[in-house]
């Protein structure tokens, strides 16, 4: 485990130096990026203003859930798409061999391949949407609201890694697709809406399958107090089962890696 | 002039033989630009109780099926293609060759077309049914439908080719494109009518991004009277002279100042 935090923690460093270098990338990456899930909002606070609710929420309340949405959405830029970026990379070009022989779990390894740290600034963005929408529906969360929010968040984090491992082992398959990080950004934006605007199939598959209710919307319910203490305790669950797919298909798709040159 | 239609014969048939290769790339772009889809399960759920901004639950889902295919239609994405090429000097290359570069990557850009349509046509068929059909009129307006697909396209190229030769300068020009696709997402009609904006949806109407997205997608839909639709040509038509305009001014000075790698 510490070997684990000591090469994340290099790797990030190594970033973090790299990004330095590229100044201009905070204007590009980072404020671009807030703006994108910003006006991300447009849509809800027009609805809100011809309903007056959207599926129970209100305009601010709806501002808090594109506050996690944001938080979600940088998180996924900064640390999950360049790693998952670059290994595909390695796959396609057979490089992953070099990473293979390092001394350490190689799908760690292929997780911190690259960052992105600029897009970390559209977490801030979220955190402030987060706080102005609380502080407008005149709303202090408690701690237990907090803690249940952090809860849902870190398992939401957990199933979004899953996620990502699950489209790093179909790049196995296709190579050619290197494209279906994109795929995976296209399907997030459905978290910009509450999941209560999904019904039968589509909802329990943003619930089980792609949980993007537990990555964004049940911590805006959690913030917001109107979480379920079960709710929490199923999105644990569903978080570990997928990480524990996730984990054995990527056992699997490694055993029939046969890489470039073989 | 016959030498020039051999030539843009060749190249529709290499572009074609290309998107017929890489078709589960193709199909995995084609799911990236859904979110008009993404729009279709909030608006569609939201117009359960009733019509919103004169768009019924049918009528939504219509819009925005229709969206996602007129999308489709006028995709193009030579500004990575041009802008990479211009960085890193393949551009060079393309300029020994006896035929424009632009034309090069239009024709390229054009060919994507029919396969990114059997492949979005399914999808759309797809949800209509899942949505339990659509509210559709059939009447005139779909033989003017055409031409405003063709000329959002040319728009959207126009604009591509004007961010695209902003590498002749800078560096990272592909990434002030994702400053027109931020507003072109929210304002074009991508994400939900621009009739549906309070006050300001006049303006909004009158943008090149509408011109781009909305305004095929409104016409195709059958919702817009002949002035209307009358009115919406015209600003596409200005549109396009000013963006094709700029985009030639740019290339024009742009390659005066290229300095290739190893040239």
């Amino acid at each position: 485990m510490r070997q684990v935090l000591r090469i994340v923690g290099a790797q990030l460093r190594m970033s973090v130096l790299a990004a330095l270098q590229y100044r201009l990338g905070f204007w590009t990456e980072g404020v671009l990026g807030i703006l994108w899930s910003v006006l991300g909002v447009v849509p809800l606070l027009v609805a809100a203003s011809h309903r007056g609710f959207v599926e129970g929420w209100n305009a601010w309340e709806l501002v808090v859930l594109t506050g996690c949405f944001t938080c979600v959405l940088g998180l996924f830029g900064a640390l999950l798409q360049p790693a998952l970026v670059a290994s595909m990379n390695h796959i396609r070009l057979g490089t992953l061999d070099y990473l293979l022989l390092r001394p350490a779990d190689a799908l760690v390894l292929c997780l911190v391949s690259n960052f992105a740290p600029w897009r970390l600034v559209e977490i801030l963005g979220g955190l402030v949407l987060i706080v102005v929408g609380m502080v407008k529906l005149g709303q202090v969360p408690t701690i237990g609201a907090l803690v249940s929010a952090l809860i849902v968040g870190l398992a939401g984090v957990a199933a979004l890694y899953a996620f990502g491992v699950l489209i790093l082992c179909a790049s196995f398959r296709a190579i050619r697709l290197q494209n279906l990080t994109f795929f995976m950004e296209a399907l997030l934006d459905f978290g910009r809406w509450p999941i209560q605007v999904f019904r039968g199939p589509l909802r329990a598959f943003f619930t089980f399958v792609v949980p993007l209710a537990v990555m964004i919307t049940y911590p805006a319910e959690a913030l917001i107090g109107r979480l379920a203490p079960g709710t929490v305790a199923l999105s644990v669950a569903t978080s570990a089962a997928l990480l524990l797919v996730a984990r054995l298909l990527w056992a699997r798709c490694l055993a029939g890696y046969t890489s470039a040159s073989s | 002039m016959t030498r020039l239609l051999a030539v843009l014969g060749a190249m529709w048939r290499l572009g074609l033989a290309e998107a017929f290769a890489y078709r589960a790339a193709m199909l995995v772009w084609v799911l990236t630009t859904t979110f008009p889809l993404v729009s279709l399960t909030l608006w569609h759920s939201l117009a359960a109780d009733g019509p919103i901004g004169g768009y019924s639950q049918a009528e939504f889902d219509a819009y925005f099926v229709a969206a996602f295919l007129v999308r489709q239609l006028t995709a193009s994405w030579i500004v990575w293609d041009l802008s990479s090429s211009i960085r890193d000097g393949s551009l060079s290359t393309l300029l020994m060759r006896p035929v424009h570069p632009l034309l090069h990557h239009g024709m390229l850009n054009l060919t994507a077309l029919p396969v990114r349509l059997l492949l979005a046509v399914p999808l759309g068929i797809l949800v209509m049914l899942a949505v339990g059909g659509v509210e559709a009129s059939f009447g005139w307006h779909l033989l003017a439908a055409p031409l405003a697909v063709a000329l959002a396209w040319l728009l959207q190229l126009s604009v591509q080719i004007c961010v695209a030769s902003l590498a002749f300068w800078v560096t990272s020009s592909a990434a002030l494109f994702d400053v027109w696709l931020g507003l072109y997402m929210v304002l074009s009609g991508y994400a939900m009518p621009t009739s549906l904006f309070p006050w300001f949806a006049g303006v909004v109407r009158c943008l090149p991004f509408h011109a781009a997205m909305g305004f095929p997608t409104e016409l195709v839909c059958g919702r817009l009277t002949a002035h209307e639709v009358a009115w919406g040509f015209a600003l596409q038509g200005v549109w396009l002279v000013v963006f094709a305009a700029l985009a030639s001014w740019l290339w024009r000075r742009g390659l005066r100042v290229y300095g290739a790698v190893g040239a």
